[in-house]
């Protein structure tokens, strides 16, 4: 299973792994950036390089 | 006993936290599944609504965990969990719970934190082959993190038994917030490595790792013989004894888990999700309301994965969506969402979102 940019509306990046999609501070997806944080896709490590998507620490 | 006797002692239970509404746990009966019936090898929420599995740093353990019609007397339904690939030598690093979290809003008649902070009984039925003592853990995050562990013992294989223990009220940890996350975890151990056992925690103590399921003593996951089984979970106001388990119609209890999670399930290849309208040739965005106010607002749709499952109806056609349905935004009382497809709508028209199968279904978490 791996995320890949879907869409952005009004500004808002969308991100799916094809069977759900959701917002980059989604709990789900965060785990996921966490566990994959070395080698992350190209568009979603752009979307991080750029400021737009943070990597949050695990609660 | 007498009538007057009878009402005495229901005037006794209000004051303790209520005649009806006294469990804090949600689905106790483990009655409702929106999620699905089974599942293998996957943490997190699966099957039960408002319970989940954690399996930390195993890696050789698998296991399938059910809703299973197999329940004491009085119940119909239990989660069970069953080992299928042994974990044999417990790593320190390794441990494994099945836990519901209340919210913290839910919980300030506790008076947590406060020299008024009451006891908590937790009682439940439990079912499994391995006999042992199992550990309990109470953890409450708010402000300073705070935890209580207990056991009990699993006497008899393969046989359904009744547990109640009695947690003392917590005066200190600066109390549990008034809001909409999690106030307090109730953790039942099903393997512990060591770095979780070594500390005394069987009074409220600071949170620590090593006192996080102290006392437990059973290594579930040491045979694909071994399974576990609960139902029945009550947790309530009072030193104890436990009060029957209230059971709840499905109704309500179904209303208190879609707080949490709602899916919508086609029973049919015509029933409908929402309608909508085509916002380009090559998409309908839709809503609906959900039957409840979620917790907070989901930032997640979740689909079947199979784009064919769903299809649009539009100007007297029928459009196979190319792409499952996606998310745009969502609140705590509606979601909006997107059906894709290939070509051919009609700019402006309305639209019915549709399922394509049986089966299909959109949800929506706000889990804690």
């Amino acid at each position: 299973m791996s995320y890949l940019v879907l869409d952005t509306e009004e500004g808002v990046v969308i991100y799916s792994d094809g069977a759900r999609s959701c917002i980059g501070i989604d709990t789900e997806f965060q785990a996921w950036l966490r566990e994959n944080k070395d080698s992350l896709p190209n568009d979603i490590q752009a979307k991080i390089d750029a400021g737009t998507l943070t990597i949050a620490d695990a609660d | 006993m007498s009538r007057a006797r009878d009402f005495a002692d229901l005037a006794g239970s209000a004051n303790a936290g209520g005649i009806t509404g006294r469990n804090l746990i949600i689905n106790g009966a483990m009655k409702v599944a929106q999620r699905g019936t089974s599942a293998t090898a996957s943490s997190g929420y699966h099957t039960v609504d408002r319970f989940q599995l954690a399996v930390i740093n195993m890696d050789n353990a698998a296991y399938t965990y059910v809703q299973s019609s197999v329940a004491p007397t009085g119940f119909s339904t239990s989660w069970r969990i069953d080992c299928t690939d042994e974990e044999s030598a417990l790593a320190a690093d390794e441990y494994s719970t099945f836990t519901q979290a209340i919210e913290a809003q839910n919980l300030q008649q506790i008076s947590n934190g406060s020299s008024a902070a009451k006891s908590l009984t937790l009682s439940f039925y439990v079912k499994s082959n391995k006999t042992g003592t199992w550990g309990l853990n109470l953890y409450k995050p708010d402000n300073t993190g705070r935890q209580i562990t207990a056991t009990y013992t699993i006497s008899s294989a393969d046989t359904w038994e009744y547990k109640t223990i009695t947690f003392a009220g917590d005066t200190a940890g600066g109390g549990i917030a008034d809001d909409n996350g999690a106030g307090m975890y109730v953790y039942w151990a099903l393997a512990a490595g060591s770095d979780y056992t070594s500390s005394d925690s069987t009074s409220w103590s600071n949170y620590s790792n090593a006192g996080f399921l102290y006392g437990h003593n059973v290594n579930f996951f040491d045979s694909t013989a071994n399974d576990w089984a609960v139902t029945g979970v009550q947790l309530e106001i009072g030193s104890g004894p436990a009060t029957p388990f209230e059971h709840e119609d499905i109704g309500t209890t179904l209303a208190k888990c879609q707080r949490y999670y709602f899916k919508i399930v086609s029973t049919s290849t015509a029933d409908a999700f929402a309608v909508g309208q085509n916002n380009t040739t090559l998409r309908a965005d839709g809503s609906l309301g959900f039957p409840v106010t979620m917790r907070a607002s989901p930032t997640a749709i979740e689909t079947t994965g199979t784009a064919t499952d769903y299809l649009i109806n539009t100007s007297g056609n029928s459009y196979t969506c190319n792409a499952v349905p996606s998310f745009i935004r969502a609140n705590s009382q509606t979601p909006y969402f997107r059906f894709p497809v290939a070509s051919g709508l009609t700019t402006g028209y309305g639209a019915m979102l549709r399922a394509a199968v049986a089966g299909a279904y959109l949800a929506w978490s706000a889990e804690l």
